[in-house]
């Protein structure tokens, strides 16, 4: 697993980031994960995490389950959701954690990708978020942004973009 | 603090449908490992399917896991016994969707010969719209030195392969 690209928001917020904008994701990878630590501007304890691909917020589906301040559910939409941040309302200074994996970013085939994430608030109303997703293109993916659904990201947010590169053909055996 | 690093293992892209891939003769020089299958289950009767996996060739009733699943009929959580070790949530060749799914599983400290083996793993089927995660435990102490994938639905009798073009790869996690 190599980083591939670190981005911190500065002092004002920003609305997205967005990884690789100048230039494409290497295609010298496998898989790629992101790993994300964000607060946003939204007036409650959470908000959600979405994704783009390519400079489009078209062509997604997901899967979510959820579980939030003691209930639990689970929904489908049409956008690219990935998990969760911290929203302002939140205990001040924490920040959310989202995982997203993202399988043959490279292939010729629709792209699916998994998240899981939580938001973190030191009282009652966090949250946590599994999300199935569906990028319905066949192209490959040469970049990704990441943004807060309802909030703009406030200062300190992170996000790096990893690449995973797979391993050769071992002494693995089918059966 | 520990570094995590993803140290590709094993790769197999599977050329023609297989029951099950058998990771054999795994390295103990890591502290975790994370398995990662992307594909479809051949299984034509219902849209979904689970990545089960077995250790060291043990198919005693030695595992048990607890899950949570968020799908069209709602969420459910349950925990049972079993003969193996159950990662997540796969398609099938009855999607509607020809993507495939993944999964993503972390083997917890495999190598070690005084504890449990403990599995975080969370599963995505979106043409299906589900999504799951589970915690499972594998009752023994023997170390992990193979790990033997199948899917749920071959494990029950059912013709139910892996797919040409299934993809499984190993990690080891350096501490």
């Amino acid at each position: 697993m190599q980083a591939i690209e670190t981005v911190t928001v500065g002092s004002g917020g920003a609305a997205s980031i967005e990884f690789m904008a100048v230039g494409d994701i290497p295609d010298t990878y496998t898989d790629l994960m992101i790993l994300v630590s964000f607060r946003t501007t939204r007036a409650y304890v959470s908000d959600d995490i979405d994704i783009q691909i390519n400079g489009s917020a078209a062509n997604f589906s997901h899967r979510l389950l959820y579980g939030d301040n003691g209930s639990v559910g689970s929904q489908t939409n049409t956008y690219g959701q990935a998990a969760l941040a911290t929203g302002n309302s939140g205990t001040s200074n924490t920040f959310g954690n989202t995982e997203i994996y993202i399988p043959n970013y490279r292939s010729s085939v629709a792209k699916s990708y998994s998240a899981a994430g939580v938001s973190e608030n030191n009282a009652t109303n966090a949250g946590q978020h599994l999300t199935a997703g569906l990028w319905n293109v066949t192209d490959p993916i040469t970049s990704i942004t990441v943004l807060g659904k309802n909030g703009t990201l406030m200062q300190y947010s992170t996000a790096t973009l990893y690449g995973i590169l797979a391993g050769s053909d071992g002494t693995t055996t089918v059966t | 603090m520990p570094t995590p690093t993803y140290i590709p293992l094993q790769t197999i892209t599977l050329g023609s449908a297989a029951s099950s891939v058998t990771f054999a003769s795994i390295p103990q020089t890591y502290r975790d490992l994370v398995l990662v299958v992307i594909g479809r289950s051949s299984y034509t009767i219902n849209g979904d399917d689970n990545i089960e996996v077995r250790f060291n060739s043990d198919s005693g009733s030695n595992y048990s896991r607890v899950l949570a699943l968020g799908n069209t009929n709602g969420t459910d959580s349950n925990a049972a016994g079993s003969t193996r070790a159950e990662f997540g949530v796969f398609p099938t060749s009855a999607s509607s969707n020809t993507s495939f799914g993944q999964v993503i599983g972390n083997i917890m400290d495999y190598s070690a010969t005084d504890k449990h083996k403990t599995i975080l793993a969370r599963g995505n089927s979106v043409p299906n719209s589900s999504v799951n995660m589970n915690a499972a435990r594998w009752a023994s102490t023997l170390a992990i030195t193979s790990i033997e994938v199948q899917t749920a639905r071959n494990l029950q009798g059912a013709s139910a392969d892996l797919v040409v073009g299934t993809t499984l790869s190993l990690y080891g996690i350096e501490a």
